[in-house]
This record gives structure tokens, C-alpha cells and sequence, in this order.
């Protein structure tokens, strides 16, 4: 009896630190009600823009750098390639919430767990439209959580200026994903971070004025 | 109506004849000046250093990425590729080694004996000195144009034809050198790249060639 006691007690505390360190990504957030049910991003959006950037990849202390490219060619579907500065293309794919074609890859970066994760990189970059289920704030932020399938999108609005700075990608317990944006202007992002939270790769895009 | 149509046919006769006009093939008694007079201004070349301006080509784009710097080569196989505009970014072929310097950030890839890169390099300076009249490497093709001829090559390597489509020299008539290369990727994207302001036998520093 006694001993069956201790163990459930020394589950107990067990499960309690595991919880405790696992706890929910909103934590340190205080919920907030909910101001808007949508939300929709403009920063890669304009079908007319050719949205062009430098590029570094740091992948496992590798680095790699190139240019960017993206553009909305209709509705739903974004077009995205990756060139070397002499210009010969590395990838190419079409991109939108459901559906993903490779055009073409360089067979060096023709590696599934690569492609896969770009596409979620990618997918995340250019989605524009968010539906949102909750809302909470910290000091600095209006915070949004957008469910994704087995993924949580949050979306981290400044106080000081209403403008997106951040979007998370996570789990029930762990960012995996982050998206930050430094603004040209309302629409426009002049430089991008990707980062991931559990394989190290982080990918920068700065934005050039073609002359 | 019929007028109308008569001339709509006419400007469409015209523009064919241009068409036509602007791309003759040539005889084989030209091809072979015009390699002779290529091949005694290449030989000469011991040095050069050239402007260029880069487009990339991307079909659905609105328009050209445009890029551009300073080139320099040195024999047997120094070669210093500068962009300028709109980032900082050089590229350097030096012994074996690849030389990058992106906005500060210096790394170094040692190719080794690498067959592509050797095919690269060679590649690259035979583009910009215009000797690549290699039969075994290319299918080639000639043509005039008003005040300029053309040369178009097909790689027979399936490694390199992987990467590029086809290469198309564009020489001065009088001078018989480079004055534009472009390069085709097998989907029809291409980079266009414009030499200009080219010296020849100048002398040029070393510190060029280094990172």
C-alpha cells in the first residue's frame, strides 16, 4: 500500500515536471478576446510585384547564398525560384495552401527531407490568409493563433504600430518555425528571417532594387 | 477590310523578312574567317577587364533582374567575376579554388579537380574571349547579324546540358570579340549578359584575384 503510494506520488511529480517544462507555447501569453476572426498578410500578395531578394542559407554551420524570387501568378498559387548570382536556377516550384510542384531542381538539392521542408518554409512565407481562434498579448505584442492542421500559426502583431513582425510556427509545446519580418513600408518586407527552431537552418532574404 | 488586311499582311511580310534579315546563317567559307579572326584577337588576349550588365530572363517575371560589376581575366586562368550593383559579390577562380566574397562574408571552396568546374571555368573564359570553337564540347552554329556575328553552341556533355541549354556568343564584327553571352536553361529562362568598356592587355593588379 505504502509503496504503491510513493510510486503514484513519484508519477505524479514526474508528470508535473514534465508538464511544467513542456508547458503550452502560450504560457507567458494572457488571453485576450478575440478582436478578428481573419487575417491576411500582405507582404508576398501583390500579383504585380516581382518579389526579389539576396539570399544566405545557413544549414549546419554551411553556408550557401543565391537569389530569391517569388511571384503571385493567380489566386492561389505562388511561383518560387532560387538562382545562383550568375543566374542559373537551382529550384523552381509552384506553391499555394494545397498543392506542391517542383518544376525543377538541381539534382545536388534533390533531396526529399530538403524539398519538404521548403515547402513548409515556403508555404508559410507566402500564405496570406489566416483564419483565428484565439488572441493574446505579452508586452509588446497583439498575439493571433491560427490552427494548421497538426500545427499552430501565431502571428505576432507590435502594439506600437499594429504592423505583423512575427509568425510562429508550432507545436502544442515548441516554436518550430519563425518568420520575422523588418517592413519597407505596410505592404512591403525588406528583410525576412526563416528560422528553425529544431534543425539548425536559417534561411535571410534581403530584398534589391534591380537598377 | 480588305485593305486592312492587305496591310496587316505586308507589315507581317515585313517583320518575317526582318526576322529573317536579323539572323543569316553563314557559309562555310565565312565560318571559317570569321573563326580565324576570333581566333588571332584571342590569342592575343593575355589580360582583360570588362563591365557587364547581367538580366535574368525568368518568363514570368514583369521584369529582368538586372545586376551588375566588373570582370577580369588573367592567363593561364585567373578569373575575377565583380558584381557591384545592386550588392557586393565576387567570385574568383584561382588555382583550383572557388574565392567568395559576399558583402564581407569571405569563404573558399577548393574544386579540386572537379570536372564541372573546370568546364565552368574554361567555360567562362572561352565565353568572354570568345575561343570556344571546341567541336567535341559543342554543336555549333553561325550566324551574321547587321554589324555582329553569332555563334551558338549546344553542350554534348548530358552533365552540362543539364545545367545549360545552349550558349550564345555574340561578337563585334570589326573587333571580333564578345559582346554579349547569354545562356539558356532548358526551360527557355535565360541570363543575358552585356560586356562593355573592354580592355584588352591592360595590366592588372593581382590584389584582384584575391579574396
Amino acid at each position: 500500500m505504502q509503496k504503491s503510494t510513493i510510486q503514484f506520488l513519484l508519477i505524479n511529480c514526474f508528470l508535473a515536471i514534465v508538464l511544467v517544462s513542456c508547458g503550452s507555447v502560450t504560457k507567458n501569453y494572457t488571453p485576450k478576446k478575440l478582436d478578428k476572426t481573419t487575417i491576411e498578410v500582405p507582404y508576398f500578395s501583390d500579383s504585380k510585384t516581382d518579389y526579389v531578394y539576396k539570399t544566405n542559407i545557413t544549414v549546419y554551420g554551411h553556408e550557401m547564398s543565391g537569389i530569391f524570387i517569388a511571384k503571385k501568378i493567380n489566386d492561389t498559387t505562388h511561383r518560387v525560384v532560387f538562382t545562383t548570382e550568375f543566374g542559373n536556377k537551382l529550384m523552381d516550384f509552384e506553391i499555394s495552401e494545397n498543392n506542391f510542384k517542383v518544376n525543377s531542381i538541381v539534382s545536388e538539392l534533390d533531396r526529399k527531407i530538403l524539398i519538404n521542408t521548403l515547402e513548409e518554409d515556403f508555404r508559410l512565407l507566402l500564405k496570406n490568409k489566416y483564419l483565428i481562434q484565439e488572441q493574446f498579448e505579452n508586452e509588446e505584442n497583439n498575439i493571433y493563433k491560427s490552427s494548421d492542421g497538426k500545427r499552430d500559426n501565431y502571428l505576432f502583431f507590435s502594439k506600437k504600430d499594429q504592423k505583423l513582425e512575427k509568425v510562429a510556427r508550432s507545436s502544442k509545446t515548441k516554436d518550430k518555425i519563425t518568420i520575422t519580418f523588418t517592413l519597407e513600408n505596410d505592404i512591403f518586407a525588406k528583410k525576412v528571417v526563416i528560422l528553425h527552431q529544431n534543425i539548425k537552418l536559417k534561411i535571410e532574404l534581403n530584398y534589391f532594387k534591380s537598377e | 477590310m480588305k485593305t486592312k488586311l492587305y496591310i496587316f499582311l505586308f507589315l507581317l511580310n515585313i517583320g518575317n523578312f526582318s526576322i529573317f534579315a536579323q539572323e543569316q546563317k553563314m557559309t562555310a567559307a565565312e565560318i571559317a574567317q570569321f573563326k580565324e579572326d576570333v581566333n588571332i584577337v584571342a590569342k592575343k588576349i593575355k589580360s582583360l577587364s570588362t563591365d557587364f550588365i547581367q538580366y535574368k530572363h525568368l518568363d514570368f517575371l514583369s521584369k529582368d533582374i538586372e545586376t551588375s560589376g566588373k570582370m577580369f581575366f588573367k592567363e593561364p586562368a585567373l578569373l575575377s567575376w565583380q558584381y557591384k550593383k545592386p550588392y557586393n559579390y565576387s567570385i574568383i577562380f584561382k588555382n583550383g579554388k572557388i574565392l567568395i566574397n559576399d558583402e564581407g562574408k569571405k569563404s573558399a571552396v577548393d574544386i579540386g579537380n572537379s570536372k564541372i568546374f573546370g568546364r565552368i571555368n574554361k567555360l567562362i573564359v572561352g565565353s568572354v574571349s570568345g575561343n570556344m570553337f571546341d567541336d567535341k564540347e559543342f554543336i555549333i552554329s553561325y550566324f551574321k547579324l547587321k554589324g555582329q556575328n553569332l555563334a551558338k553552341f549546344i553542350p554534348k556533355d548530358a552533365t552540362l546540358k543539364k545545367y545549360i541549354k545552349q550558349i550564345e556568343l555574340t561578337f563585334d564584327k570589326e573587333e571580333a570579340t564578345v559582346v554579349q553571352v547569354k545562356l539558356l536553361e532548358s526551360s527557355d529562362d535565360y541570363t543575358r549578359i552585356v560586356l562593355k568598356n573592354k580592355v584588352i592587355n591592360a595590366k592588372i593588379d593581382d590584389s584582384v584575384f584575391t579574396n
